[in-house]
């Protein structure tokens, strides 16, 4: 998903997800990274809320953020499964006030991987987000269960964030950006040898015919 | 009525006293220019050297010629202001007589009168305020036989399984039936508060905060098989906002249960892109441009239709407008939801041309606060609902054919 390369200046675009169960704080989160500003009360999201967020990331390479905050019914996930296709990264948030929505995150992350892959059959990097961390504490035993729980379950990392607050809100989603971005690094290199790959075989093909 | 109207007297009131103020400034304005006061043509100081004659002329013309522009321009600008004092004048006393018409006319004789030429016609404008929640509840019925009584036994429930709730932090026997927890009693608590923000009506505290509450609630006592849906708590606050608690319970549970609000809140995939196949039929049809752009953008029709549909244009849409977008609902059915969403692609169509994939899907999920009623009803007038000689729900049923025979094909072909 990466735009053509100008005098060395690349851009990018990228579809990251924004998932977890309801009330978690997906759309918070997403309205202070995006413009800053925290709202106590925000509008149900009913399908996805869209946001773009560009990202000078140095100085020959520009990101585009798609992001997509999908509603976090249970009932709606099914619906919403089909909204996951050609992703590049995802942010799954839970409420650290309310241990469910981390079985929750859990679920999410699962659904994840079962829709969406990398071309090398990897999952795509995906950031757990321990959010509302104004309102409560990560105790150290908690901290190294997070730790764990990352490896075991295959996200690149967790943070604690607090969309109110503006705690690590840009942290996290750097973090993800940069893992997007080594991806796709290496997919392109990737592809560039199977491309050479194809030609040498074209070639010898070429040669044998002719 | 007494709960409802209040709103309604509110509004009326508020509208009243700026007609009568506006009114008042109206007679100021007859067309003396204002501002050309300020403009004065002066000699120079006396310290300096005096205008030659032919400069002073030049001046005294150049004045002149600036005090009549301006006299121009502000008796175009006072035009304008008493042209638009009318039209909204005008808007008022028919919305006065409309509502005369309704009570006196239409109302005690609905079912011989609904359908005429002359209700349709003037259903079409936008119902009054104070008729429009009953000619809502009239128009979609009451299938279901609901009575009051009935949604007092369902509440009382509802409020049980609350009190159990608070008492042992968990839904009793509601836990076993329902595959998701979530589906009720905590997701309704969390949805009332982002159920029109800026409104503060439903939020804790808001005058109407219990009512959407024990509304939703009985519903999902109602209705186990459905539960609460996310989008659910707009509807039922727009039916608050416009009927008294036990008729917006009636006509909450009536319309829930009409085919298309069924696939919806029952999230049956299947038939819900029925729906949008049937709405991209008519999409090509009426807007073909847009159509291809959408297309080569990828910008698929679940992406705002999910929003639109779910709240029935709640969310989207300006409330006032959203209402209007009701009225005509509940006269013509699904179709016209359908229709509605191809009038606002109409509206917009010249923006949406220009933009990229998030930008569209940005734009209408998120439609401009000031999107004007009157030319959104005049775009949906202009989106004709055929395809082909064929209706909407001809076009909808050779699609559900197709499930059908997709259906029943596919044993066969095992089978063979």
């Amino acid at each position: 998903m990466s735009g053509g390369a100008e005098l060395g200046f690349t851009e990018h675009l990228f579809k990251v997800l924004v998932i977890g169960d309801h009330k978690v704080g997906k759309t918070s989160f997403v309205k202070r990274y995006v413009k800053n500003q925290f709202y106590e009360e925000l509008k149900t999201t009913i399908g996805v809320d869209f946001s773009m967020k560009v990202i000078d990331w140095d100085s020959h390479t520009r990101v585009r953020l798609q992001l997509w905050d999908i509603a976090g019914q249970e009932r709606l996930r099914g619906l919403n499964r089909v909204f996951f296709k050609r992703s590049s990264g995802a942010l799954v948030v839970y409420d650290m006030t309310n241990g469910s929505t981390l079985d929750g995150a859990l679920n999410w992350k699962h659904e994840l991987d079962s829709q969406v892959m990398l071309k090398n059959g990897r999952p795509i990097p995906a950031v757990l987000l321990a959010n509302k961390c104004d309102e409560t504490k990560v105790c150290r035993r908690n901290a190294s269960l997070l730790e764990k729980l990352c490896q075991e379950k295959g996200f690149i990392g967790w943070f604690q964030t607090s969309a109110k607050e503006n705690i690590n809100v840009d942290e996290a989603a750097k973090f993800l950006v940069k893992h997007i971005l080594q991806n796709n690094e290496e997919s392109v290199k990737e592809e560039e040898q199977n491309m050479q790959i194809n030609l040498k075989q074209q070639s010898k093909s070429n040669s044998t015919c002719c | 009525m007494t709960n409802a109207s209040e709103p309604d007297l509110l509004l009326f009131s508020q509208e009243y006293e700026a007609k009568v103020s506006k009114s008042g400034q109206r007679k100021n304005l007859e067309f003396e220019p204002l501002s050309t006061t300020a403009l004065i043509l002066e000699d120079r100081p006396a310290n300096l050297p005096a205008k030659s004659e032919e400069e002073a002329q030049r001046h005294r013309q150049e004045y002149d010629e600036m005090v009549a522009e301006a006299k121009k321009r502000e008796l175009k600008e006072a035009q304008k202001k008493k042209k638009q004092m009318k039209e909204r004048f005008k808007q008022e006393e028919s919305i006065v007589n409309a509502m005369v018409v309704w009570n006196n006319e239409i109302l005690p004789n609905w079912e011989s009168m609904r359908g005429t030429r002359r209700v349709r016609d003037l259903w079409w404008q936008g119902l009054p305020p104070n008729v429009r929640g009953k000619v809502w509840s009239l128009a979609i019925g009451n299938e279901m036989n609901i009575t009051s009584d009935l949604y007092e036994i369902f509440l009382s429930r509802a409020k049980e399984r609350w009190k159990s709730f608070r008492e042992t932090g968990s839904e009793m026997e509601s836990d076993a039936d329902s595959a998701d927890r979530e589906s009720s009693l905590d997701l309704i608590k969390l949805d009332i508060s982002r159920t029109f923000p800026p409104l503060f009506i439903f939020q804790k505290g808001g005058p109407y905060h219990d009512l959407l509450h024990s509304v939703l609630g009985a519903y999902t006592c109602y209705r186990p098989d459905v539960g609460y849906v996310q989008g659910m708590s707009f509807i039922a606050a727009v039916l608050i906002l416009n009927l008294e608690e036990a008729e917006a319970f009636i006509a909450f549970t009536n319309l829930l249960n009409k085919p298309c609000q069924m696939a919806f809140f029952r999230v049956d995939h299947e038939l819900m892109l029925k729906y949008f196949a049937a709405f991209e039929v008519f999409f090509e049809e009426n807007l073909p441009r847009l159509f291809n752009h959408f297309k080569s953008s990828n910008l698929t029709p679940d992406l705002y239709l999910i929003d639109w549909i779910f709240t029935l244009y709640t969310k989207s849409l300006p409330l006032d407008v959203a209402c209007r977008v009701w009225d005509v609902f509940c006269r013509d059915g699904e179709e016209f939801l359908f229709r509605t969403g191809l009038g606002i692609l109409r509206l917009y169509e010249e923006v949406l041309l220009q933009m990229d994939f998030i930008h569209i899907a940005q734009f209408l999920t998120r439609l401009p606060e000031d999107t004007p009623s009157e030319r959104l009803f005049s775009c949906i007038a202009n989106t004709q609902m055929i395809s082909g000689n064929r209706k909407w729900t001809q076009v909808f049923n050779a699609l559900l054919k197709d499930k059908e025979m997709e259906k029943s094909s596919s044993p066969t072909v095992k089978n063979s």
